[in-house]
C-alpha cells in the first residue's frame, strides 16, 4: 500500500536529551525522601555490678511508684508518705534540691507498676536537672 | 616574545562547550551508587507501645554502637530478631559490650505497660554484662514541647 511506504518524518529514536534531567529528579526525589530513624529516649548509667555507695539518710529522697500510678515522697529518714501525681515529682525535686544540693533521688518501683510510671517519674527528674538518680525495685512488705 | 599578541589569537579547535551527553550516565550511576550504599537496619520492629516522656533526647552515637533490646508486654525480650530468655541477656550483650570498646549504648524499647519486675531483670542482666550505658527509649511528648525545646 501506499501510505506504508510513505517515510515518517518524525525521528525514531528516544530523545536521550532529558535523560540526565530525569535521573538527577529521581536522584534528588530519594535523597530528599530518605528518612532515616532517629534514636530518642532517656540516658541512665547504671552503676557497675557491686558497686554500693553508702549514702546518708538525709540526703536521699525516696519517691515510690506504686501500680496505679501515684508517687508516694518520702523525705529521708522520716516515716511519713506525702501521694502525689507523677506530675507534681518536678517541683518537689525542684524545692528539695534548692535546700540540699547533694539530694540522690531514690525511685522505687512497685514490681507491678507499668514502665510508663516509672518513665513519667525519671522524666520529671530529668526536667527538672536531676542527676544523681537511683533506679531500684520496692520491695513488698 | 616573538609571537605576535603573545600567540593568543590562535582560535582553538576544541569545542567550548561541556560535553553534556554523558550527563545522564552520571547521574545514573551517582543514583545506583546511593542505592547500593545504603544500609537500612534489617531488624524488625516489635509491636510495642512506646512510652513518652518530655526529657526526650536524642541519642548521637553511630548506629553500629546502639543495640536495641526490645521488652514486650509479657516479658519477652528480643534481640536481633531473636528470642532471648532473661538469664541468657547477659552473655548476650556481654561480648557485643567488650567488641564496641565499652561505648555500647544499650536502647532499652520497653513497652508503657510492662511490669517493673522485668524492666528491673534486665537492668540486673545489663549490669552483669558490664553495659552501663542504657537509654529507655521514648517518645517526645508533644505536650510538652513548649517546657524545653
Amino acid at each position: 500500500m501506499a501510505i506504508c511506504k510513505m517515510k515518517s518524518k518524525v525521528s525514531d529514536e528516544i530523545p536521550s536529551s532529558s535523560m540526565a534531567d530525569i535521573a538527577f529528579l529521581l536522584l534528588i526525589f530519594f535523597l530528599v525522601t530518605t528518612v532515616f530513624p532517629r534514636d530518642t529516649g532517656l540516658r541512665v548509667v547504671l552503676p557497675e555490678e557491686a558497686e554500693e555507695v553508702q549514702v546518708s539518710q538525709r540526703n536521699v529522697l525516696h519517691l515510690q511508684v506504686q501500680p496505679n500510678g501515684v508517687v508516694e515522697v518520702r523525705y529521708g529518714e522520716s516515716e511519713d508518705l506525702q501521694q502525689v501525681p507523677a506530675s507534681q515529682v518536678q517541683s518537689i525535686w525542684r524545692t528539695n534540691v534548692a535546700e540540699n544540693p547533694n539530694l540522690i533521688a531514690a525511685v522505687k518501683t512497685h514490681p507491678d507498676a507499668p514502665h510508663s510510671a516509672m518513665i513519667a517519674v525519671l522524666d520529671a527528674l530529668q526536667l527538672a536537672g536531676a542527676e544523681r538518680i537511683s533506679l531500684q525495685l520496692l520491695e513488698e512488705t | 616574545m616573538g609571537l605576535k599578541g603573545g600567540g593568543f589569537e590562535r582560535k582553538s579547535k576544541a569545542s567550548g562547550e561541556i560535553p553534556s551527553s554523558s550527563m545522564a550516565d552520571i547521574a545514573f550511576l551517582l543514583l545506583i551508587f546511593f542505592m547500593v550504599t545504603t544500609v537500612f537496619r534489617a531488624e524488625a520492629a516489635r509491636p510495642i507501645e512506646w512510652p513518652s516522656a518530655g526529657a526526650t533526647e536524642q541519642i548521637d552515637e553511630k548506629r553500629d554502637n546502639i543495640l536495641y533490646l526490645w521488652l514486650e508486654r509479657n516479658g519477652d525480650i528480643w534481640i536481633n530478631d531473636r528470642l532471648v530468655p532473661m538469664a541468657d541477656v547477659a552473655t548476650v550483650i556481654g561480648p557485643r559490650w567488650l567488641e564496641s570498646g565499652q561505648r555500647l549504648i544499650i536502647s532499652l524499647r520497653a513497652d508503657a505497660s510492662v511490669p517493673y519486675r522485668f524492666v528491673d531483670l534486665v537492668q540486673e542482666q545489663l549490669k552483669r554484662s558490664g553495659a552501663v550505658y542504657v537509654v529507655f527509649a521514648t517518645e517526645l511528648e508533644r505536650r510538652m514541647t513548649g517546657a524545653r525545646r
